[in-house]
């Protein structure tokens, strides 16, 4: 407990009357999905493959923007959890192949209802407070899941913010973003906005489709479809190979992309692939390597390394 | 203070109170050696960096090898370029303030400037307006910045700490130029409060220590160098070369034989008293029992010099006065065994074998020190009593017998002590410089009177005044003695296979490394005020090396042996007319003359020729040349089954 960045805050729960935890801080993984089909919408013909020809890298400035988050269940006042979480997100600029910090944000939060808000008052002194959502009687592992979102919608906020800070100051330049594009209009209409998206839980084909989709040989991309999961803003997106899966997992080194849904993006799915292709050198260092693109992975280690 | 890094410490890399690690850009200015500068929570720690790393993040190997497609080639095409990491460890030379002791704080780095390499070297303790003791050596020159370091003379040429030993292998290490510039530094530097200095090197390799009073033409750089120290680059000026001669016995056995140069170059010629006293130089240690150095001391204390009276050898009295004198006794005694009393094996105590090993001994010596030791009794020696304040006196045994070079060490030395004991050799510190000390002083080997002689220098010269300047290849091959009593230790270009000797294990591997590539002109150093080895640029001297002096000034070749005197005169006085030089020692015997010449070369009178002429006998002998007189030759069948000839 000694080692968390929240331990001051336990100790002034505990003077509140609350009861200290340290539950395992599950949300730290990341965004969870869940397994489902949401059936995409194909506008490229059928589903089928397309060589993509050599990696050529983008000539233009890249950046590359992604979030963190740190999520601690630190304990309950009464019955109701209370989380606390660190949320970061930044975008770091490629100029001459090194990348360097753009923009960054940094949010201290604590999630719980507004009546152990209310109670915790000053205890909650350099952390903002966030209430949960919902009025239901107070359960705690549903409440600590509803935490948990709380913190990855506030992590999607922070994202979307440093997004437009960047633009603010860089309009042209490609921007590439770990995750989709359809949570923000902004996202989904803009053409330099490149959605990377490594998860695939939720899955865009079925049955025969699927296997095609699932076996899609490395330097290939699939058909462009349009996906159903879009949350906010309709967007256009293909699967893309990055490494070979054969001897490995289905989806291993298999990406989604994604961009603005413009009349232009079936034109630009063959020369975008080239240019993420040419993205999976050098390798990170990460077990995800082989879907992570290595300037998402910078940024990460960027967040991670602004401490806990 | 322009950050250049900064602190970084991590479990199994913390900052300890000697020890530290920081991160710089790669692109910084900065390598092995540099010193640094740290400031955080109230306290400035200097340090020298140690170590170096640098590493990516890459995980394994084969990532770099998959993300660029097996192709090394495409590494340069990645879009974007990993991050590296250039992180240092820098081993703590001082911390202000000193106490309480602490682990060098987590603040920013920075190049040290001069002003800190002076804290950090704790030179400030010596290096002031008045009464400064400091003796420049080198410049520390890190980042664009160049900043003097100074030894301190206390620790240098005692009373605190004496002795300065120099590492490096031959030809790259730039031994002699280091010495050669330090004594150049002290001269100019050595504090008038402190005393006089004068210095003595034995030049053992060619032409190396022969020319260091011509000045060398320095470029550019070095003259920087010399005004960075602020030092004048001039050659040394008050230098005499004493070498003896060669066999012959009228040519110098050096290689600075030009005439040009014959000014402040004299004959180093030892006789019998001379030689007798250091007998135990030149005999093997199995020689001198307890028999043989009673033999010896009867000699030298009742024969030698005196006018021994031994009526049963013969009516005469004996006067020993040179190797010739000494074999003639020999003789005497040999006969007087032989013949006058027949079947006795003993005289006066001493028994035949015991005579003939000291006869054959001491014949040896005036055999394979031809040149340096004269049968005819004339000495020419160093100005003992007479040692001029910055003056340096070479003495030139590269062309000699080993055996003749101990003798010469041995002595030398000896009398330095000797006088310095007494406070009457002129000076108050005089520096001897001794190179291949892995020859004269190794680890292994017998135990010579040489290397005690060393040994007894290193150990005790400094409350003396007396101080080695010593310097070898391999200082682990070194006897451990004689290189620990140095308080300043220098290190030129190493031997890799020599810096893999556990006596180099406090060395970083990068420094190691540094020390295996290190430059002509850079040097690492040690000195009891820097608690970490410095390393430092110094300037070449501004007197020639023995290359370049050979060169300049080639050696003048061998004259026959009456232009060999008509020359020595001539330098006595230049107006000495050649032909009056051969008639005077026309069909003279040539021992005759070379005992006139020195005696001439040693009074140095005004009218040169005439008391040359007054040394020479005054009426020539019209009979047959009698065979030239010298050492008997040993016999054959000599009954020392131990005899080396």
């Amino acid at each position: 407990m000694t080692a968390s960045p929240f331990a001051t805050l336990r100790r002034r729960l505990a003077l509140v009357g609350g009861r200290a935890s340290d539950a395992p801080a599950e949300a730290a993984q990341g965004r969870r999905g869940d397994a489902s089909f949401r059936p995409a919408e194909l506008l490229e013909g059928d589903l089928v493959h397309h060589v993509v020809g050599t990696a050529v890298p983008f000539e233009e400035e890249v950046a590359f923007l992604d979030g963190t988050q740190h999520v601690e269940l630190i304990g309950y006042v009464g019955t109701v959890p209370v989380v606390a979480a660190i949320v970061r997100a930044a975008v770091r600029l490629r100029r001459d192949r090194r990348l360097s910090t753009a923009v960054f944000a940094s949010r201290r939060i604590v999630v719980a209802c507004a009546a152990v808000i209310a109670q915790l008052g000053p205890a909650l002194d350099g952390h903002e407070p966030i209430e949960a959502a919902g009025d239901e009687p107070p359960h705690p592992i549903r409440d600590w899941e509803a935490a948990n979102a709380t913190v990855d919608r506030v992590r999607g906020e922070l994202e979307i913010r440093v997004a437009r800070e960047f633009r603010a100051a860089r309009s042209d330049g490609w921007l590439l973003v770990d995750g989709s594009l359809s949570v923000s209009p902004d996202w989904a209409t803009d053409n330099r906005m490149i959605g990377i998206i490594k998860s695939h839980a939720s899955l865009p084909f079925e049955g025969a489709a699927l296997e095609r989709y699932l076996t899609l040989p490395q330097g290939c991309r699939t058909s462009v479809f349009a996906p159903q999961s879009s949350r906010v803003a309709p967007v256009h997106s293909w699967g893309l190979r990055l490494h070979d899966f054969v001897g490995r997992d289905l989806f291993h080194g298999l990406i989604r992309v994604e961009v603005a849904a413009t009349a232009g993006a079936l034109a630009r799915a063959t020369p975008l692939s080239r240019h993420l292709l040419a993205e999976r050198a050098p390798l990170s260092n990460d077990s995800r390597a082989d879907r992570l693109l290595y300037g998402v992975h910078d940024v990460e280690r960027y967040l991670r390394a602004q401490g806990r | 203070m322009s950050t250049l890094g900064r602190v970084v410490a991590t479990e199994l890399k913390p900052s300890t109170p000697h020890q530290f690690h920081f991160w710089t850009a790669p692109e910084a200015s900065l390598g092995i050696g540099t010193i640094v500068r740290v400031e955080g929570e109230g306290r400035t720690v200097f340090g020298v960096v140690m170590e170096g790393f640098a590493y990516a993040d890459l995980a394994r190997p084969l990532d770099a090898v998959i993300g660029a497609d097996g192709d090394p080639a495409n590494v340069a095409h990645e879009p974007t370029v990993r991050p590296e990491i250039r992180l240092w460890s820098a081993a703590v030379l001082r911390q202000l303030p000193e106490e309480p002791m602490q682990p060098v704080p987590f603040g920013p780095v920075a190049l040290a400037s001069d002003a800190d390499v002076r804290i950090a070297l704790r030179m400030d303790a010596y290096v002031r307006e008045e009464g400064s003791t400091g003796i420049p050596v080198g410049v520390y020159a890190a980042g664009g910045l160049s900043a003097p370091v100074l030894l301190d003379a206390d620790f240098l040429l005692g009373p605190e700490a004496a002795h300065l030993n120099i590492t490096g292998v031959s030809g790259l290490a730039t031994k002699t130029s280091a010495v050669t510039f330090l004594i150049s530094s002290i001269f100019q530097t050595f504090p008038a409060g402190k005393g006089s200095v004068a210095a003595v090197c034995f030049n053992v390799k060619g032409p190396d220590l022969c020319f260091l009073d011509q000045p060398a033409v320095l470029g550019e750089h070095d003259l920087a160098l010399w005004r960075r120290l602020d030092l004048h680059p001039a050659p040394l000026t008050d230098v005499t070369l004493f070498a003896p001669y060669k066999a012959d016995g009228v040519n110098l056995n050096t290689l600075r034989s030009n005439s040009a140069l014959r000014a402040n170059v004299a004959p180093l010629v030892w006789g019998l008293r001379e030689v007798l006293d250091y007998a135990e130089v030149v005999l093997n240690r199995d020689d001198v029992d307890a028999k043989a150095d009673a033999l010896i001391d009867f000699l030298a204390e009742r024969v030698v010099g005196k006018r021994f009276e031994a009526p049963e050898l013969r009516q005469a009295p004996f006067e020993v006065m040179s190797f010739a004198d000494l074999s003639e006794f020999f003789e005497a005694i040999f006969d007087f065994l032989e013949a006058n009393s027949r079947g006795a094996e003993v005289w006066r105590t001493h028994h035949i074998a015991t005579i003939r090993k000291i006869r054959n001994r001491l014949g040896n010596i005036a055999t394979r020190s031809k040149g340096l030791v004269t049968d005819d009794g004339v000495a020419n020696d160093l100005p003992w009593g007479a040692f001029r304040d910055r003056s340096l006196t070479v003495v030139d045994v590269a062309g000699v017998d080993p055996l003749a070079q101990d003798l010469v060490f041995a002595r030398v030395i000896s009398k330095l002590r000797e006088h310095l004991e007494r406070r009457d050799l002129g000076v108050d510190h005089i520096i001897v410089f001794v190179d291949e000390l892995n020859k004269y002083a190794s680890s292994d080997g017998p135990d010579t009177y040489v290397k005690k002689m060393l040994l007894d220098l290193s150990e005790r010269g400094r409350y003396l005044g007396l101080v080695l300047f010593s310097a070898q290849q391999f200082r682990s091959q070194v006897l451990r003695r004689v290189t620990g009593n140095a308080g300043t230790t220098v290190y030129g270009r190493m031997d890799s296979d020599e810096l893999a000797m556990p006596g180099y294990a406090t060395l970083s591997p990068a420094v190691k490394a540094k020390l295996a590539a290190l430059p002509k002109g850079e040097l690492m150093l040690r000195h009891p005020h820097f608690t970490q080895p410095i390393f430092v640029r110094f300037p070449r001297p501004a007197s020639l090396s023995g290359r370049e002096g050979v060169e300049a000034f080639p050696p003048a070749a061998d004259l026959p042996f009456a232009e060999a005197v008509v020359e020595r005169l001539k330098a006595l006085d230049a107006g000495i007319a050649a032909d009056a030089v051969r008639t005077a020692i026309e069909g003279r015997p040539e021992d005759e003359v070379r005992r006139a010449l020195s005696a001439t070369a040693q009074r140095r009178p005004e009218e040169v020729l005439s008391f040359f002429r007054g040394c020479l006998r005054r009426t020539v002998v019209a009979a047959p040349l009698e065979p030239r007189r010298g050492i008997a030759p040993l016999a054959r069948d000599d009954t020392d089954p131990f005899a080396p000839y």
